[in-house]
């Protein structure tokens, strides 16, 4: 029988959880599921495509497959800015994995990335989350931040009144540290840990800045094509079930990495106050709207999301 | 004064045109950063522009240059072999060598040239805080990169005329000698 | 084609057309792209393009440029000429003085960079000429000044420690800590070579003939030649550890200080700047192509399956855990010949760190190792990306023969610094293990 060998690019480095949790099991149930008919050969963020041309490189049929967050396919997809999280949705992970599976926003994205022959595979949905040096006790203390942010958190942040700037990765620890900025977010507590964050800030911040779907897995249409029916579907599946079981595994992980900070390195949880809480809601309904303008699949999305919401009681 | 005289000093020409002008971007980068370290140090407001707009200028900075720096011979090579042979012997290396230098410009021209034009269909944007137009960082690619094959032409027939005697070009005119001091 | 064979055949025509004078950039380039055809198809060749694009949106190097600049500035306007000049009269009378206080100079530098490659070219360009002009062989200024100018990587803060923590999940912190002692020892270490080598052969690094070494007067008047140079250091340094700038944005601040010292020196004209503007845009273009194709070559090689063939490495070494880590070296620094940092981290860490750490190992001092390879496999001929960024700024007249050759005592030096890291791994962990 013949076997088929995809190139996978992945945008987490190896060190990240996700790149063993989320890649590594795919590829040994795929592999066992397929009686190793189909092998993915993994690669570690930047190896061949740096995060960013992942999807182009997917929609080419360069690469079989890949994992990207839906803000590195934001000038084609156009639910990306919602996919990649609106700011103070969702309250709890339950509620943003019921809106992609049980609302069917899963499908609008699957169909919307099918025009660029990718089939898309939500891999998890997972809060982020904030750190900070200095624990936000009123709204003062919020404005005051200088916090290292991207994409449209950065753009909330800044909107919401505290100093937000972009500062890449690698200079994330040396800019914390030294004071540069006072607060950033990387994922929530397993990002944070991974990238050292809680070494030189003891404050993980309290509700999340938004849940969703930030991790993606995609597929070149072309390559799932050559696949025989069966395997097809396997791959289907095992995609499928991969949301449900990472989605909990996740949020699994990020309480005990919470906890692991807490013990090593004296973190303290610092949950918001009410009116802060209230303040950053206000802005972030306003921010929606302009994710809703990007197309009448976004708009639809949006309102299906906001009736959602009312139904949850929360607006 | 022939055609092909005049084709090779006009791309000389263009790379120097184009390379002083791209030269001055350095004033700007730094005028950026330095703008930024004061909104976020001085007045605790940092901006969502300064640090990308220097980084897409870094990227056309750097792209823009290889065919000047190619019309100076400023492309490092190993000279072990070539110290021991005469102009001509040089040339007709440098004629063999030269498939090299063009199988990876034109690919790059060619797939960067998709890139770029794929950008430009859908006037791409960074989808950052600011949000500013990428394309015409991507469409640097192409453009730098058709900059240094068209100087690569250039010393391509530089090299033929050398190894075969030609006279559509004379050496003396060329620029000092290898390794000049930059 | 199993992927030892591609590597021979990779490599070797690396080899075949540097050898025969293509630039190192479009020898990377061509070679990658030829490799991918064959390996992956036509299609693959966007991986080049993209891998460009990549580059161009990489912020720390910004970096380059801007120190670059700096250098050229203070080249430019005779505050380097006139800090070489100080550094001759207090230390002239030493042999091989200079040298040494060239390495000093660049430790200070490395300090202030996180990436090799502007600090290569910029204290090329500073120290080079300086020396040469004061007798000095110029094996003997060209190898201070490519071992020196690749301390950036070690001494913190270093852009390269901050990926291997990423990428291994130690501390930052902890490897930057770790730097400088190493660093530190390595300075003493060549400073030591220089001495006694000049002391043996002072043709090399001739002393300040007496009459010229100049009276107490006017050595303290030649002092004021280092307040602008230290100012520079300080707006650089300073920046940093007080939390003002992040390493790339402390680049302006040195090209600030140096625009402040140009004007001290009646030199703000617009020539002068013009002049130092075009000669870092063709020194960061040079640096920046090689980059462009290093980063190609190492997604094609990683695409041919280069992490499988060190896994394979790795399972045939005999020699006990001493006989493991010596080999990991030795494949980091021949690795570290051809390919980009980032590259070389991909493709051997995963395949590493679980195998140091099983031996028991401490990932921290591993980080230090693993860091002075790849200097030295940057600063090592043929290839050597250092030799190259040198290569570029170098007076006419200095081929890259005398770099090649220049470089061999020095590389034995960092060999024997290395080997005292591993024999006493309390260099690299007595700071972190101090600190954290
Ligand atoms: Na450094
Ligand atoms: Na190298």
């Amino acid at each position: 029988e013949e076997t088929y060998t995809w190139k996978v690019q992945s945008h987490w480095p190896g060190s990240s959880s996700s790149y063993e949790d989320s890649l590594v099991r795919l590829q040994k149930i795929l592999e066992e599921r397929t009686d190793g008919r189909l092998e993915l050969e993994l690669y570690e963020a930047g190896s061949l495509f740096k995060a960013k041309e992942i999807f182009n490189a997917v929609s080419r049929g360069i690469l079989e497959m890949g994992t990207i967050s839906p803000s590195y396919a934001q000038d084609k997809i156009t639910l990306a800015g919602i996919a990649s999280g609106l700011p103070f949705a969702f309250r709890n992970v339950w509620e943003a994995a019921y809106f992609h599976q049980g609302l069917g926003f899963e499908q609008m994205l699957r169909d919307e990335a099918a025009e660029y022959g990718v089939y898309w595979a939500t891999d998890k949905v997972y809060p982020t989350e904030m750190v900070v040096k200095q624990p936000i006790n009123s709204w003062a203390d919020f404005t005051k931040l200088k916090i290292r942010s991207s994409g449209a958190l950065q753009t909330f942040l800044t909107e919401a009144g505290a100093a937000a700037s972009y500062i890449p990765g690698g200079e994330l620890y040396t800019a914390l540290d030294s004071g540069i900025v006072d607060g950033a977010h990387w994922g929530a507590s397993q990002g944070a840990f991974s990238m050292g964050l809680y070494e030189v800030a003891k404050y993980h911040v309290q509700p999340a800045l938004n849940i969703a779907g930030t991790d993606v897995i995609i597929v070149s249409q072309k390559a799932l094509d050559k696949l025989p029916e069966d395997m097809q579907n396997i791959v289907k599946q095992a995609l499928d079930e991969q949301f449900w079981f990472r989605t909990n595994e996740y949020q699994y992980k990020e309480r005990i990495t919470l906890a692991k900070a807490i013990n090593e390195h004296g973190v303290q949880v610092n949950t918001l106050p009410d009116d802060v809480q209230d303040r950053l809601t206000q802005t972030a309904q306003k921010l929606w709207d302009e994710e809703g303008k990007r197309s009448d699949n976004a708009k639809k999305a949006l309102d299906m999301l906001k009736d959602y919401l009312s139904e949850l009681g929360y607006l | 004064m022939g055609v092909l005289t005049a084709f090779m000093r006009g791309v000389t020409r263009l790379n120097e045109v184009i390379g002083r002008g791209i030269a001055l971007i350095v004033f700007a980068m730094f005028a950026f950063l330095i703008m930024e370290v004061a909104f976020r140090y001085l007045f605790n407001s940092p901006t969502v522009w300064t640090n990308e707009l220097t980084q897409m200028l870094f990227g056309i900075y750097a792209v823009m240059s290889g065919g000047y720096i190619m019309a100076h011979r400023g492309h490092v090579n190993v000279d072990l072999l070539h110290s021991h042979l005469s102009p001509r012997g040089q040339a007709i290396l440098d004629i063999l060598t030269s498939v090299v230098f063009f199988i990876f410009t034109l690919a790059l021209l060619y797939f960067g040239y998709d890139m770029a034009s794929e950008s430009i269909a859908s006037w791409e944007t960074s989808y950052s805080a600011w949000n500013p137009p990428i394309w015409p960082v991507k469409a640097a690619i192409p453009l730098g990169t058709g900059l240094l094959v068209l100087q690569g032409i250039v010393k391509l027939l530089e090299d033929i005329a050398v190894a075969f005697n030609l006279s559509y070009y004379t050496p003396e005119t060329q620029e000092d000698e290898k390794g000049e001091a930059l | 084609m199993s992927i030892e064979v591609l590597t021979l055949l990779f490599f070797g025509s690396l080899l075949f057309f540097l050898l025969l004078g293509l630039p190192l950039a479009f020898v990377l380039g061509g070679v990658s792209v030829v490799f991918l055809y064959f390996t992956w198809g036509f299609d693959s060749f966007y991986m080049v393009s993209s891998q460009i694009w990549g580059t161009m949106e990489s912020f720390t190097l910004v970096a380059i440029p801007l120190f670059v600049f700096m250098a050229m500035i203070l080249e430019r306007t005779g505050v380097a000429k006139d800090l070489y000049r100080m550094m001759h009269l207090w230390c002239g009378g030493l042999r091989g003085g200079l040298a040494i206080g060239t390495l000093g100079i660049c430790a200070v530098f490395a300090a202030m960079v996180g990436i090799s490659g502007a600090a290569v070219v910029a204290m090329g360009t500073i120290a080079l000429p300086s020396m040469l002009e004061r007798g000095y062989d110029k094996k003997m200024a060209l190898g201070v000044i490519n071992t020196g100018g690749g301390w950036g990587i070690l001494i913190p803060p270093s852009i390269l420690m901050i990926l291997y923590a990423l990428i291994t999940g130690v501390s930052v912190g902890k490897m930057f800590a770790a730097g400088i002692m190493p660093g530190i020892l390595l300075m003493v270490l060549t400073a030591i070579y220089i001495l006694v080598r000049s002391h043996l052969q002072p043709e090399l690094a001739p002393a300040l003939p007496k009459e010229e070494r100049g009276t107490w007067p006017e050595k303290l008047r030649a002092l004021r030649a280092v307040l602008l140079p230290i100012g520079v250091v300080i707006m650089v340094l300073g920046s940093i550890i007080g939390g003002i700038t992040t390493p790339t944005e402390a680049a302006a601040m040195g090209v600030l200080g140096a625009l402040i010292s140009a004007a001290v020196y009646r030199q703000f004209k617009w020539s002068v700047l013009q002049e130092a503007a075009i000669r870092t845009f063709k020194l960061t273009g040079m640096i920046m192509w090689i980059l462009f194709a290093a980063h190609a070559f190492s997604a094609a090689y990683q695409s041919m399956g280069a992490q499988d063939l060190i896994e394979s490495l790795m399972n045939m070494i005999p020699g006990g855990p001493w006989g493991i880590i010596i080999a990991m070296m030795l494949i980091v620094f021949l690795l570290a010949m051809v390919l980009d940092p980032v590259g070389i981290m991909l493709i051997t860490l995963p395949v590493f760190m679980p195998i140091v750490e099983s031996l028991g190992f401490d990932p921290i001092w591993f980080g230090i190792l693993f860091v002075i390879n790849m200097e030295i496999g940057y600063m090592t001929p043929p290839f050597g990306f250092n030799l190259f960024y040198l290569k570029g700024v170098v007076p006419p007249g200095i081929t890259m023969k005398d770099i090649y050759s220049s470089i061999i005592p020095f590389v034995i030096v960092e060999i024997v610094g290395l080997a005292l890291i591993m024999i006493f791994p309390e260099i690299a962990t007595y700071l972190p293990d101090l600190f954290f």
